[in-house]
């Protein structure tokens, strides 16, 4: 997974800056070769011993030495040469160096907690498990506003990001077009940077809005949870109830549509859900925003999403029948005449789902947040008026009722959200088990649309 | 008429248009699953799930309107 989401990041950051993201890639490919190597090496070692013949013995040092010296030339020489000759940034190539190793700790730590791919659906019965569902869900909120810093800063150079409103309100010598534009309500963040504006900590909270809410969410989430689930019984108390239910339902739901596939893909659907449902609703605490009211976040969601389908496609499908599947499966004459015309179309599908899941997300949170605003800022110009009677009461009122929308919008928005990953998993998972349920008449499979926008 | 005009004029229009459309699809939407729960109400979660991952479909245009007024709202100066 590692070397894919490198590269994804080196292919967005090409554009913008060519030698950032070739160090990077240069760096990847040095660590790759490394461990590669250093894998040959340990089977080398493990194998021999396994075996232990006297025969194996002798021939080992005469390979180890092979792919010793196989190991140092490329990998040491090559990145020696590479900072020598000064053809590649440091930062970059040693963040490309990085990664791998990054990966690797994370899923030792994984490890560590005993938690395997299916830790999310026994959840009730072995306690061990939860501990380790934590790490996996705490790596996963702090890597999704990172992605999103990432995807910012390529913007950030040029022309501001539409998802970032200027926050002109909380500045006070704003300039004077400040009113046509959409102002964020004054979050904590921005109050803390009007009282410490010389604080390079606030200052660097203040940019990175999103990025501190969206741990915040996490972090939020993961108190809870395992407030929640701190001494899990048979007999589950209210908060543990609670949680089994969202899950358990999910489960349902999930499992009609991925059927045996379930356990592979579910902690991802969860996490995923967790992550949206708890950043929606901690938007609607005043002082607090929602990260995902950022086409950034929301980007970023969706591109992982998209990552993840494609990459179990293929895992499913095989290259060939991920091919296949992209050109509509042809399988007769018109099949393949069609061709020409259905891969395009296929593929086209393909890449527009990313856009339609961050875009439906983005523009719904911010959406219910921008009304909000609006109430807000009429009661604000009726209180300026010094008109309390007309402000205060029915424009508390409606902002209410919208908060209540809000909710609503928050929890379904992120149902969908990861349905619609289910169903983009759905559709990438070979047909014959779905096939051989409607041939049995169990019609357990719930209704998927074939078609995605 | 100059661009920022045509713009200012043209983005409410298109969001409402989109909305007529996307309030027509929720209609039929909605009616054949308060039709199909009413007929089968035990079926009731799996035609809940359907129909709000088709809410979701039918909405994303709205949104996509919403998105695209969003992006060209500081051209109309």
């Amino acid at each position: 997974m590692s070397w894919l989401f490198a590269f994804a990041l080196a292919a967005l950051l090409l554009p913008s800056r060519p030698a950032i993201a070739l160090s990077l890639a240069a760096g990847q490919l040095i660590m790759g070769l490394n461990f590669f190597f250093l894998e040959k090496l340990v089977k080398l070692f493990t194998h021999g011993g396994a075996s232990s013949k006297g025969a194996r013995r002798s021939v080992l040092p005469g390979r180890f030495f092979g792919i010793a010296a196989l190991k140092l030339a490329p990998v040491y020489g090559g990145a020696f040469a590479l900072i020598r000759t000064r053809s590649v940034l440091p930062a970059a190539f040693a963040a490309g160096l990085s990664i791998p190793l990054l990966t690797i700790v994370l899923k030792s730590i994984l490890l560590a907690f005993g938690s395997g791919p299916s830790s999310w659906t026994r959840r009730a019965t072995s306690t061990t498990a939860i501990s380790g569902n934590a790490v996996k869900l705490a790596a996963f909120f702090f890597l999704i506003p990172l992605f999103a810093a990432i995807l910012v800063m390529p913007g950030a150079a040029g022309a501001q990001t539409p998802g970032q409103p200027p926050h002109a309100a909380a500045q006070a010598a704003a300039p004077a077009h400040s009113e046509s534009h959409e102002e964020g309500l004054p979050n904590w963040v921005v109050i803390l940077n009007d009282y410490f504006p010389s604080s390079p900590v606030v200052h660097w909270m203040y940019e990175n809005q999103y990025l501190v809410f969206g741990w915040i969410a996490g972090v939020a989430f993961l108190g809870f949870v395992s407030f929640a689930m701190r001494k899990p019984t048979m007999v589950p108390g209210q908060l543990q109830n609670a949680l089994e239910w969202i899950i358990e339902s999910m489960e349902d739901v999930c499992g009609g549509m991925l059927g045996k596939h379930l356990d592979r893909y579910f902690p991802y659907i969860m996490a995923v859900f967790f992550y949206i449902l708890t950043a929606n609703l901690i938007g609607i605490i005043p002082g607090f925003k929602s990260s995902t009211s950022t086409l950034d976040v929301t980007l970023a969601l969706a591109l992982i999403t998209f990552a993840y389908v494609q990459f179990s496609g293929i895992r499913n499908l095989g290259l060939l029948g991920y091919i296949d599947h992209l050109a509509g499966s042809p399988r007769d004459v018109v099949g393949f005449a069609m061709l020409p015309v259905m891969v395009p179309v296929h593929v086209l599908g393909e890449l527009v789902k990313p856009v339609s899941l961050s875009c439906r997300l983005f523009g719904n949170i911010f959406g219910e947040d921008t009304l909000i605003v609006v109430f807000v800022g009429v009661a604000a110009l009726c209180l300026k008026a010094s008109l309390v009677a007309l402000a205060v009461p029915p424009m508390a009122g409606i902002t209410a009722l919208f908060m209540l929308l809000q909710t609503l919008t928050a929890i379904v928005q992120a149902l969908i959200f990861s349905l619609l990953t289910t169903v983009y998993l759905y559709m990438m998972l070979p047909h014959e088990s779905h096939e051989s349920h409607e041939a049995h008449g169990h019609g357990d499979v719930a209704a998927a649309p074939h078609h995605g926008p | 008429m100059n661009f920022a005009a045509t713009l200012g004029l043209a983005l409410p229009i298109g969001i409402g248009l989109a909305a007529i459309g996307s309030g027509i699809g929720l209609g039929f939407m909605g009616r054949g699953a308060m039709e199909a729960m009413g007929r089968q109400p035990e079926a009731l979660p799996k035609i809940q799930v359907a129909m709000i991952i088709g809410f979701g479909f039918i909405e994303a245009l709205t949104i996509y309107a919403f998105v695209t007024m969003f992006f060209l709202q500081g051209k109309i100066g």
